[in-house]
This record gives structure tokens, sequence and C-alpha cells, in this order.
């Protein structure tokens, strides 16, 4: 019977954990979805209902950001997360109900609604002294809530003082508020920069100061930004021209007044580069944005017909803003415009592929089916001869496992990559591979263990990755530093040594499972389990050495061809040099009969430790060639793991002290019992 | 951990095997307390502890220290707080496990097919092991650093000081006695330790070296315990956390040998605004002679003259995506155009040439940018691959082949 509770209450409370985390973080970017107000804060109003058809044709636009092409989904979707802390926005439209809005909407809001934007709360502030700190007081907050930059704006000022003070301070050493206050700051200058990226579009600028200038725009009291920059050449001469001329000196510097304006609007375009530029991608990697076309026709360049009819459809567009047939049709001609750009360079083939990629959600529908799988395995514990449960658990994990698989294939095909090349990527992969070789184990043995360690492992591991997103905020396909861009070694050497991890992890949980199950003295009289259990930590531990010694031997030979040394003592190094250590430990151990169940158990779940150090611990120590990726969110996690592996030790030792000790007053009482035939002291269901 | 539900390993017990049986010769005893796979266990555990405490230590003490004092040492005494422990350094412990592979993993495992694929591994092992050891002993590396149209015939150490004393002796050739830092890196103080080679005209006497130190200029406020040159004096520092940031610096007076002249200076191995240490002029018999402290230097079989240097980074931002240098290599007149660039070295008689980095840093578009390449001189160069080969045959081969019967039993009994 203990095994059942024991496996009822583990699956009840991961579940009930899993889904509140899961539900801040989905996305949900239809827009209709209202639920009852909780808040007595302030109404917001959307700009418009945007037809679904505009929202997805939004999201597909390119853009260029953090070194590569990326749809505007995936730019606003993590710029939303940052600001945030989740993909949504819940707007407030009466007291009693509100409406959520995804990322793309979002976005989409900011930048032609930028007004209306600001009111939405899309500022997420977990300590209030940051907003005490920038003289506010906003009634009706909770501690830890969201504001609107409306709200913010009146302590922007001081903001910028705080920033500008606790910006120098080494980010390592930074206080909490300190820190937050520095992002924050960063998020309302992104919010700022977002939502003035079309002002250029949708500004009219007045020329009838100037009678040199109503000349040169015959019939007009002002102009298009599109229409200063296509003759911004001739506008440089006529100002050095009239600026050169005895009593024109006026008429220059109106002349000089509407380019400084032209450019101060183009200035707030450069966040967002949307315009691909002619020529191959090698010759011309840089998008640009109408700032980087007015900087080039400032220093003579012509701007070329295609990025002029760009700038004058994103004017079309937002003139059109007020009209959603008109807007939608606007959109169209300049994704068309963009588009035809874009595609001889080669960048917009994969734009509409990482659209799908977040839109199918396979992580997510991989947690659920990993999630149901481990509350499937819980079940088949307390029905262990129902065989439709049994496979309803490997069917659901099975399911889990390909979701997973297909998220990572599809992300190698997005990048061009091999499966491991960040820090998030190495969750991703470790968890398939992990699941993977539980579920072979399984196939192998059919014990229903590694089947359970499958669904734990998948659980798990999908979560972390989820959290880990969530905590980083960044694109999770982002460029590669130059030593990493080689997809010859990312193949070889990360593939391996992260396979190694994986096999690591899972012969931890297995050693685990293996001394839990002693702790609570469940399967007592069933002798195979215990007996399946070390062989599978065995096989797993075996098939993580191969791997994680030949990922480590090639990890040196690139260190060779990058570095020029094979071994220098690098803390990643030494990582992954302990984890090879400790397996060949283990298995040399095992070879001699100073390790046999109890101890290969122990040993493997302590082993467990040793891989999250080299997978996590190393780079928390802030030197060396591989300190790089994000940890700082992870350093909690890790500890927990390490004492919730340490503890599960430490009770197997004493589990295992209790049972030598019963063993050895189980072998007196029978050889006293055999001497002189007295009664057993010892309960049965010891002997 | 003994438990009756797992079983040994067949066949690679053997040399633990024979600790309950007749009386052995001390021969024996020796031969299978390096053959034991408890002693095997035992040395990769110390091993995982000092691996563990040196990857610690580099947060506090930098990397070369680290590597130093747990991974190059043969004792070490580590303090767990305030309380000392002296430990087996790293060089012994894998002294002591190179012998238990090639007395126990090779000379007396078990042999036989099932054994086949451990002595494979093994011998990968002690390739790699060997691999390191020729590293270490015979291997040199340093880097060299150029603007675009300089070329260089010798690359410096990142670390090692040596003094050089050289002269000119006709048509640009130059003559040059270096010594290493070990030979006067005892004259810590004002008593001086003498260098001497009768190939010179006199002789060197070194004090106050230290290992990291500052040229400053003395000011009138204020007293210094060394000498001052010129109105500078060399403050020692302490030694910098990342070695190659430690510049050498010592007082040197040269002895005449024939009139007794003394010359004094102070050298000092990395320049400073206001004050260019370089060599300093000696005026003796076939001279004038220089006399440097710097970091040592190796020549190189070719001379490396740097044509061209690119860098891209990834668009839009400031991340290096890629960088390469065109050189040109100028073997004995013969000349040839290579590319260097991250991940693609070039290998030329013995010599490795990597892409290490290129700076100033900061630099703004249109300032000259340096290329900087690390060097290596390793007879072992290659030995990691081949061992990694060895090793994933070996290891594939026995647990391929465990697996393949594992897998048969238990599918065995699953129908049963």
């Amino acid at each position: 019977m203990k095994i059942r509770t024991f496996a009822l209450l583990v699956s009840l409370l991961l579940a009930v954990l899993s889904s509140p985390a899961q539900a801040t973080q989905e996305e949900d970017h239809s827009g209709h979805d209202h639920a009852p107000g909780m808040h007595g804060v302030p109404q917001s109003e959307t700009a418009a209902n945007w037809p679904e058809s505009v929202v997805h044709q939004f999201e597909l636009l390119a853009v260029q950001d953090g070194g590569r092409v990326k749809p505007l989904y995936t730019f606003g979707s993590f710029a939303l997360l940052r600001m945030n802390a989740k993909r949504s926005v819940k707007l407030y439209e009466d007291t009693d109900a509100e409406r959520k809005i995804g990322s793309s909407v979002w976005l989409l809001d900011l930048m032609v609604h930028p007004g209306i934007a600001s009111t939405y709360e899309n500022f997420s502030v977990s300590d209030p002294e940051v907003i005490e700190a920038m003289g506010l007081s906003v009634p009706g907050k909770k501690a830890r809530d969201r504001y609107s930059f409306n709200e913010l704006r009146p302590g922007l000022v001081k903001l910028e003082e705080l920033k500008q003070q606790y910006g120098k301070i080494d980010p390592k050493v930074r206080t909490g508020l300190q820190s937050q206050v520095v992002d924050l700051y960063q998020n309302a200058l992104s919010f700022t920069d977002l939502a003035g990226h079309f002002d250029f579009a949708g500004v009219q600028i007045p020329i009838t100061g100037s009678t040199a200038l109503q000349e040169f725009f015959p019939g007009r009291e002002a102009v298009r930004f599109s229409e200063v920059l296509r003759r911004l050449p001739e506008l440089k001469q006529l100002y050095v021209v009239l600026g050169g001329t005895p009593g024109a000196e006026a008429q220059a510097q109106e002349i000089e007044r509407v380019l400084g304006f032209a450019e101060t609007l183009a200035i707030r375009t450069q966040r967002v580069a949307l315009i691909p530029p002619l020529g191959s991608a090698d010759d011309a990697p840089a998008w640009l944005t109408p700032f980087d076309l007015f900087d080039r026709a400032w220093d003579g360049q012509p701007v070329a017909p295609e990025h002029l009819a760009a700038v004058q459809q994103m004017e079309t567009l937002i003139d059109a803003a007020q009209n959603p047939a008109a807007f939608e049709a606007a959109l169209g001609a300049l994704t068309g415009t963009l588009k035809e750009l874009a595609s001889p360079r080669g960048e917009s083939g994969k734009v509409a592929s990482e659209v799908g990629f977040y839109n199918a959600k396979l992580l997510w529908k991989g947690l659920y089916s990993f999630i149901l799988a481990f509350v499937v395995t819980s079940v088949m514990w307390l029905v262990p001869k129902n065989r439709l449960v049994y496979r309803a658990a490997i069917a659901l994990t099975v399911i889990g496992t390909a979701f997973l698989i297909g998220a990572i294939v599809w992300r190698c095909i997005l990048r061009g990559r091999p499966p491991v090349s960040t820090l998030y990527e190495t969750i991703l992969f470790i968890t398939a591979v992990g699941c993977t070789v539980a579920l072979v184990t399984e196939w192998i043995g059919r014990r229903r263990i590694a089947l359970s360690a499958a669904a734990f492992l998948g659980m798990g591991g999908v979560f972390l990755a989820n959290r880990y997103e969530w905590f980083d905020k960044q694109d999770t396909m982002p460029s590669l530093m130059a030593v990493l861009d080689t997809n010859f070694w990312l193949a070889t050497h990360v593939t391996s040594i992260t396979v190694g991890y994986a096999a690591g992890m899972l012969a931890a949980l297995l050693g685990s499972i293996f001394l839990i199950a002693k702790v609570l003295r469940l399967k007592r009289e069933d002798k195979g389990f215990y007996t399946a259990l070390t062989r599978m930590t065995y096989g797993v531990l075996a098939f993580g050495l191969i791997f994680s010694i030949v990922g480590t031997i090639l990890g040196g030979i690139w260190a060779n061809d990058s570095w020029g040394r094979f071994w220098g003592w690098d803390p990643k190094e030494n990582g992954a040099l302990l984890i090879c250590l400790a397996q060949i430990a283990i298995l040399h151990g095992r070879m001699s009969g100073f390790l046999r169940a109890y101890g290969i158990a122990m040993a493997a779940a302590f082993q467990g430790t040793v891989v999250a150090f080299s997978w996590w611990g190393v780079n928390l120590l802030g030197v060396g060639l591989h300190s790089y990726g994000f940890t700082s969110g992870i350093k909690t996690v890790l500890l927990g793991y390490y004492i919730v592996q340490w503890g599960i030790v430490a009770l197997g030792s004493v589990a295992w002290l209790i049972e030598r000790a019963e063993k050895r007053a189980i072998a007196e009482a029978k050889s006293s019992s055999q001497a002189g035939g007295s009664a057993s002291l010892v309960p049965s269901d010891l002997a | 951990m003994n438990d009756s539900s797992a079983s040994r390993e067949p066949g690679a017990q053997g040399q633990d095997s024979d600790r309950n049986g007749p009386a052995q010769s001390p021969l024996m005893a020796v031969v299978n307390l390096f053959s034991s796979l408890r002693l095997a266990m035992s040395l990769l555990v110390m091993l995982a502890i000092l691996t563990l405490l040196g990857t610690l230590a580099q947060q506090s003490m930098g990397l070369l220290d680290a590597q130093k004092k747990y991974f190059e040492s043969w004792y070490l005494v580590h303090s767990f707080g305030s309380v000392p422990v002296p430990l087996p350094g790293g060089r012994l412990v894998m002294t002591l496990l190179t012998v238990n592979i090639l007395v126990g993993g090779l000379a007396r495992l078990r042999k036989g097919p099932r054994m086949a694929g451990i002595m494979i591994t093994h011998i990968g092992i002690v390739v790699l092991i060997v691999s390191g050891a020729v590293k270490t002993w015979f291997a040199v590396d340093g880097h060299v650093t150029l603007y675009e149209g300089e070329e260089a015939a010798h690359f410096q150490s990142f670390y090692d000081p040596e003094l050089s004393i050289s002269r000119v002796i006709g048509d640009g050739e130059v003559e040059e006695f270096t010594i290493p830092s070990t030979a006067f890196d005892l004259a810590t103080g004002a008593e001086p330790v003498v260098l001497s080679d009768e190939r010179l005209p006199f002789d060197i006497e070194v004090s106050y070296y230290a290992s990291n130190v500052m040229a400053q200029r003395k000011g009138p406020m204020f007293e210094v315990p060394t000498p001052v040159v010129g109105g500078m004096f060399l403050a020692a520092l302490p030694r910098a956390k990342e070695a190659e940031g430690n510049a050498a610096g010592a007082y040197i007076t040269t002895v005449d040998k024939s009139t007794r002249e003394r010359t004094s200076d102070l050298a000092w191995g990395m320049s400073a605004p206001g004050f260019e240490p370089g060599p300093f002029t000696v005026h003796a018999e076939g001279g004038p002679w220089l006399v440097d402290l710097r970091k040592e230097r190796y020549s190189m079989p070719f001379t490396l003259r740097l044509d061209d240097f690119q860098k891209r980074e990834h668009p839009r931002t400031n991340m290096p995506s890629w960088f390469s240098s065109d050189v040109t290599l100028d073997e004995a007149g013969a000349e040839r155009e290579v590319q260097i660039s991250m991940n693609k070295p070039l290998r030329d008689q013995g010599l490795v040439v990597f892409q290490a980095s290129w700076g100033p840093q900061g630099a703004r578009p249109g300032t000259d940018l340096f290329s900087t390449f690390q060097v290596v001189r390793n007879p072992s160069d290659k030995w990691p691959l081949w061992s990694c080969i060895i090793i994933a045959t070996g290891m594939l081969q026995h647990f391929l082949s465990k697996l393949w019967r594992h897998i048969g039993g238990e599918l065995k009994r699953a129908r049963a």
C-alpha cells in the first residue's frame, strides 16, 4: 500500500505545481479570452479588435534582431516577456471583465496605436521599492504588480537617474533592487522605442516657414518623411547654398530644422530593422531602418526605389490605422515589398516556419503528455497487472518524447544547426535523450521502472526548459559567438557530451529511485525489482560513459584546434573530467566488488550532482573560457538539486546500515535458533 | 556497500582476488597493490577531489596558479577554511594512475575476447596520458601579435620571463644570449644573483627581482625600499589573477670584466606611458650590448607576415561572428599565402598557429587592428585524436557486446 499512496501523492503534487507555472507563461494571441476581472485598476481600451488575418500577417513580417532574421512574432513575444514576465497582457475593459491579448496584438497596438498601448499594464514590477524609488505612489496596486507606461511616466526621469547610478555597478554584485531598476529602465526604453517606431510615418513635417522649401516642394504646406528622404541630397545641397548666401541664413535654418526633425523621427526607428538591403546577405548583411536610409542619403547614397517604396508603404499603413480594411491592404503591400527584397537573399524562407514552430506549441504539448504520463505511471503502480494502464503510460510517454524530439528537430531546421548550441537547448536535448534511453531500457526490461523514470524526467526537463526561458527572457535561437560557429564540433563534441549528461542524469534518477524505494521499504518482497534497477543503472552509466569520455576528448581536440591546447584545466573541461572520473570510478567499484547494489545506487545518485555541477555549476563560477550562457536564475534550482540528491544518498546510507543490521540479526537469530531451537526475534517480513 | 544482488565483472577482478590467498612475496604484494582495482578507484576519487578543488580555487587564484598547485604538483596543502590538509598532488595521482593502468589494466588484465574492449580502452587512455606528458615536458606555446604589414620570426611566451643580452655583429645579424628567469628568480632582495658567461665581456648582477611589478616615478614626498634609477623605481605588485598579466622586473647591474665598471638600470617587462624600459645599453668589449628583461621568446622556422586582418560581426550587433588573418609565410625565401581563422589553424613544420584574438578592445571603425596568434609547438598534437578513436572503439566493443548479451537475456526472460 505504501508505494501506491506515495505514487499518488507525488503525481498529484507535481501536477498541481506544474499547472500554474504553465498558465502564467503560455501565450495567447487570439485576444478573445474573457475572464472575470480581479483588479480595481484603471481601465484600458484596445485600439482595435484586429482581425486574425491582420495579426497573422503582421507577426509574419521579418525583422533582423540579435544578428538574425526572425519574425516579428518572436521579436514581440520576447520583448513582452522581458517587460511583463509573460507573453500576454490583460486589459480591463470594464470593472468586471478583462481581456487578454497576446504578444503580436500587443506589439501591433504598441507600434500603431502607442497612445492606447501606454495604458496597458505591461511592466511587471516584483519589488514595490522600485516604484517608491521612482517617487511614485500608484493606488490600488499589490506589492508585486503590473504597471502601465502612463503610470510609470511621472517617475521616468528619476528612473533614468537611478539607472545611471546603478548601471555603473557590476551586474554580478548589484542588489535585487538595483537590478530591477536597470531592467525596468531598459524595458521602458524598449517600450518608447517601439512606440515611436512609426512616428516618422505618421507625421507631416511643416514647411511653411521657408519659401525656399515651399518652392522646393511646390504647393505643399507639409511633407512626409519619405519625400524628405527621396530628395535629401538635393535638400542638403540647397541648405549648403542658402547657408552661404548672404541674407538667406533664415531659409537655411528652416531647412536645417526640417532635416533635423526628419532625423529625429528616423532615430526612433533604430530598434526594428524591417528593410532588407539590396545585394547578397554576404555583401550587405545588415538590414536597414528608415534611419539607416536617412543616414546613407545624407552621405550622398541615393535611396533605392524599393526602399523608398517600403517607407512610403509604412506611411500608408499608419494612415490607414483607423480603417481595418485599408490597414490590411496596406500591410499586404508592405509585406510583399519586404518579401521581394528578402527572398533573393535567402532570408525569408524560415520566418513562417518559425511562427509555425511557436504556434504549434510542441513543448507545451510534450509537457502535458509527460504530466499525464506521470499520473498514469503512478496509477500503473496501483494496478500493476492492468496492461491497459501500462500501455497508456507507454503511449503518453512516447507521445511526450515525440513532441520533444519534434521540437528539437524543428529548431535544428530553423537554425541550420545541430541540436545543441545553447544552454537552453542542452535542457531539451538532455531530456529527449534521457527519455529515449529510459524508454529503450523499458523496452528491454519491461519492469515499469524506466518508464516511470522517463515520464518523470520528461516532465521535469520540459518544465525546467520553460522556467529557463522565462528566467532568461532572451531569444532561444540566438546568434553564436565566433568560436561556436562550427557545425562539425557542435554536432560531435557538444552532442556527445550532452548525451553523456543525459545518461548521467538518468542514472542518478534510477539510483535515487532505488534508494527512495529502500528507504520507504517498498517492494521488499520483489527481489527482481532491485536487481533490475541496479542493472539499469549500470547499463545507463556505461552508455553515458562512452559519450562522456568521447565527448570530453573531442572537446579537447576542438580546443586544440581553436585555442591551441588540448587541455587547459578550464572549469568546464574539469566538469566534464569529473563526470568521466565519477562514472569510471563507479564502474571500477562495481568491477572490484566494492560497490554492489546499494553502493552503485548511492554513487549514481551522487554522480547526478557531479553532472549538474558540470552542466550548470561551473558556469556560476564566472571563470574560464566556457562561461557563456545565462545561469543567474538557475542557482537556486541547482542548490536544491544538490540538497535533494545528497539527502537521498544520506537516507540511503541509513537504510543500508539498518538493512545490514537487520540481516545480521536475522543471521544470528537463525544460527541461535539452529543451535538452541529458540524462536526468532525478527519480524518475518525481513527474513 | 556490498550487496549480493549485483555481480562483479567477470574476468577483470583478478588483481583483487588473491588478498585472501597464500602469503605473497614482497614483489607480488607491490604488484598486486599497483594493479588493484581498489587502488584505481581510490586514485580516480582522489583525482576527482583534486579536480573539484582546483576548479573552485580558480575563482580566487586564477587558472595558472591553480593549475600549478593542484594538477602539476606532487603534493599540496589545501586549506579547508582554516584547517590545512596535506593532499597528494595531481602529478603524483596521475603517475600512480598510469602505473595502475599499465600494471593492472594491461599487463595483468585477464586476456580473452570478453576483456578485449577493456584492454583497447586502457591502451587508448595510456596514449592519452602519454600525449599529455609529452605536451607537458616538450611543448612550448606563446603568442605573436602583428598589425597589418608587420612580420615576426619568433613567438613569445605568455608567462615566463627571460633575460636577453644581445649585440649586432654585422650585416644586421644579431648575436643573442638568453637566461631563463629560473636562474635569477630567487634574487628578490638586495643580495644579487651573479650571472656569468665566458662569452660575455661583463658579469650580470640581478637584484630585487619580482614576478609582477609596476615602474613608478619616485616623488619627493615618500621613500621607497628599492633603488631609484633615473627617477624611477619598481614597485612590487601581487601576482595577477591571470598569470599572463604579470610583468616581471628587476635591478640589473653589469660589471665589466676588464675595467670593473658598473652599469645599473632597471628592467621591466612591460612598457608604460612616460616610461619605456625596453633594453638598456651597456658599452663593453664587442658592444654595444643590449640587456632586456622580457617574456621568453622562441624562434619560428618561418617568418609570419600579416597581410590582412578581417573581422565580421553578426549584423546589427557587436558580437563577432568570424575573424581571420591572411598571412604570408616566408620559408627561406619561398613565400606562401595562408588564411588563419577561428577553428582553422595553420600547421607547418611542427608549429601550429591559431587565430586567438584581435584588438585593440573597443576599436572604432577605421582604427588599425592587430591580430594575435597563439603559436604552439607540440610533438603530441594529434595523439589525443588517436586516443579518442582507440577509446571509443574499445568501449563500444565492450559495452555493445555486454548489451547484446543483456538484451538477449532480458527478452528471453520477458518471453518466458
